[in-house]
């Protein structure tokens, strides 16, 4: 059978560590978030569109390029991002979780509605690169090949933030005991929304990546909070790795089975994969057991 | 005699409607050990949780050095020179010990003296430099109470409150801590500790408060407790 010749695996291969490096950004923030303050942010895909309508903004007024767009939105949002937990979350987040639920999904309603009213229910796209870079025999798409990539060193960028910096590392702190952390000399608070800034602010740069590649409306959101839930319960709730590997790993799973069965089956993908993966190992990839 | 580093002055404190302290005083001279016992529900922790600022106190008094501090925020006392060992020796179990050290000296923005900081603790706790760059929950327990003690020294504090530093531990251990305890009164440094183990606290102890039911009990040097009959048979298991 034709499928399973090298090329096209490692074809099928390399689309999905790409798409799995976009998912990987995506889910990446919203672990962060939960990590840290154990808020499941629902408005988290809503974030990311911000950064894709922005783009296709920037894109058809400016004429700017999505890659010198992802500097000017990236600041904005995490600027957003910081005071919006001012304002909003830090007044839910010592409350039982279905109160950050509701307000994070009265959030996402509204700023779907507000994109409706603005952009209309109608399709947009920024179609800035077109063809493939050719490697032998691959063909590698490159708007793929460009959103990918910027996701992945972004998402290592901030890995090596959280492993190697005095603020990144006070992050961690705070996901793991946050009232030791403060006695430690950390201002939870502070923390908290340089968590939600940071979560944010890969969330748009995801969606300015998405942009390149994929068409996209105000209700768009759905379809990627739906994996990323998924996503940060494989690689483990709270864990920013996790999500890394979480994404990485759907975004493979699903171009594979997308080339062998279906695309369409590739939608259910993250639920069996999440079956799956509860199965084995019921905290996630790199989950830890919490009491 | 010499003016009191830390006063806690009538102290009340109560988790919602439920009132655990009834206006608990004490005091702590600079290089002393003092330490509170009672049994459970005597409200020992909530005292010192008050002190640094992690449970609002209704009413009373802080002062550390002369100055009021009742009621700061938690994150901003150990830069008054207050540092606390929690309850269950809690570290950061996924960060390195090295990365656990370096947290307790967040407040030093210089990353040379953070690093001089881990080292002066690895100094002490040769046994936390040959662990340095494993998981904190990788650590025995004594070793994480350990940590937990050395994170409490980043800030090089004058005053250093623990919480139980000897639940849970292996007798091994337990004369382990105690032993590091007394250096660190050698080192000039004052501890306010809350202890389950009564004898063995008020055996190290220069002075000692027993609460009963969030009300101040005895106060007295630690071998005069140790002493007192009343003390032995409501404190000390009439031991």
């Amino acid at each position: 059978m034709e499928l399973l010749e090298p090329e096209i695996l490692l074809q099928m291969l390399i689309n999905g560590l790409l798409a799995g490096a976009l998912y990987a950004l995506l889910a990446g923030g919203l672990n962060l978030i939960f990590g840290v303050m154990r808020v499941i942010n629902i408005a988290h895909a809503e974030f990311m569109l911000i950064g894709a309508f922005g783009a296709y903004v920037l894109f058809n007024v400016f004429g700017l390029h999505p890659l010198f767009s992802l500097l000017i939105i990236v600041p904005i949002i995490f600027v957003v991002g910081y005071y919006f937990q001012r304002v909003l979350i830090e007044r839910v987040v010592d409350r039982p979780m279905l109160t950050s639920l509701l307000a994070t999904y009265g959030v996402s309603i509204i700023l779907i509605n507000v994109g409706l009213l603005i952009f209309s229910s109608d399709f947009k796209s920024v179609p800035v690169l077109q063809g493939s870079f050719l490697i032998g025999d691959l063909a590698v798409s490159k708007p793929r090949a460009v959103a990918g990539l910027v996701s992945l060193v972004l998402s290592v960028g901030v890995y090596l933030f959280l492993d190697r910096t005095r603020l990144g590392k006070a992050v961690r702190a705070v996901s793991e005991h946050a009232q030791v952390a403060q006695i430690c000399g950390i201002d939870v608070r502070q923390i908290r929304m340089l968590t939600f800034g940071m979560a944010a602010a890969m969330a748009g740069a995801a969606g300015v990546m998405l942009s390149i590649i994929y068409s996209f409306w105000p209700g768009s959101g759905v379809d990627f909070i739906q994996k990323c839930f998924a996503i940060i319960i494989i690689g483990g709730m709270g864990n920013f790795v996790g999500a890394l590997y979480g994404g990485i790993l759907l975004g493979v799973v699903e171009s594979f089975v997308g080339g062998f069965i279906s695309t369409q089956w590739a939608e259910a993908v993250a639920y069996l994969l999440l079956v799956t993966v509860l199965l084995v190992r019921p905290t996630g990839l790199k989950g830890v057991a919490r009491a | 005699m010499k003016e009191p580093l830390l006063t806690v002055h009538d102290m009340e404190v109560s988790y919602g409607a439920v009132q655990v302290l009834f206006g608990v005083s004490l005091e702590v001279r600079a290089g002393e050990i003092v330490c509170i016992i009672g049994p459970n529900g005597a409200g020992k922790s909530t005292v010192i949780k008050a002190v640094i600022g992690l449970v609002p106190a209704q009413k009373g008094q802080v002062e550390f050095d002369g100055q009021p501090i009742t009621n700061s925020p938690a994150h901003e006392i150990p830069a008054l020179g207050i540092t606390y060992v929690p309850q269950g020796r809690i570290v950061f179990a996924q960060m390195t010990v090295a990365d656990n050290l370096e947290m307790g000296a967040f407040l030093k923005r210089d990353s040379h003296k953070r690093r001089e900081a881990v080292q002066a603790v690895f100094d002490q706790f040769p046994r936390l430099y040959e662990r340095r760059n494993q998981p904190a929950g990788k650590l025995s327990g004594g070793e994480q109470q350990m940590l937990a003690i050395g994170r409490a020294l980043m800030m090089n504090p004058r005053l250093v409150i623990l919480d139980e530093p000897s639940l849970g531990l292996s007798p091994k251990y337990v004369d382990l801590i105690y032993e590091k305890l007394l250096d660190l009164k050698r080192q000039g440094r004052t501890l306010l500790m809350v202890e389950q183990n009564a004898a063995r606290a008020l055996e190290l102890s220069d002075r000692g408060y027993a609460l009963e039911l969030g009300h101040n009990r005895f106060a007295d040097t630690g071998a005069k407790l140790l002493a007192n009959e009343d003390v032995r048979r409501m404190y000390l298991g009439g031991a």
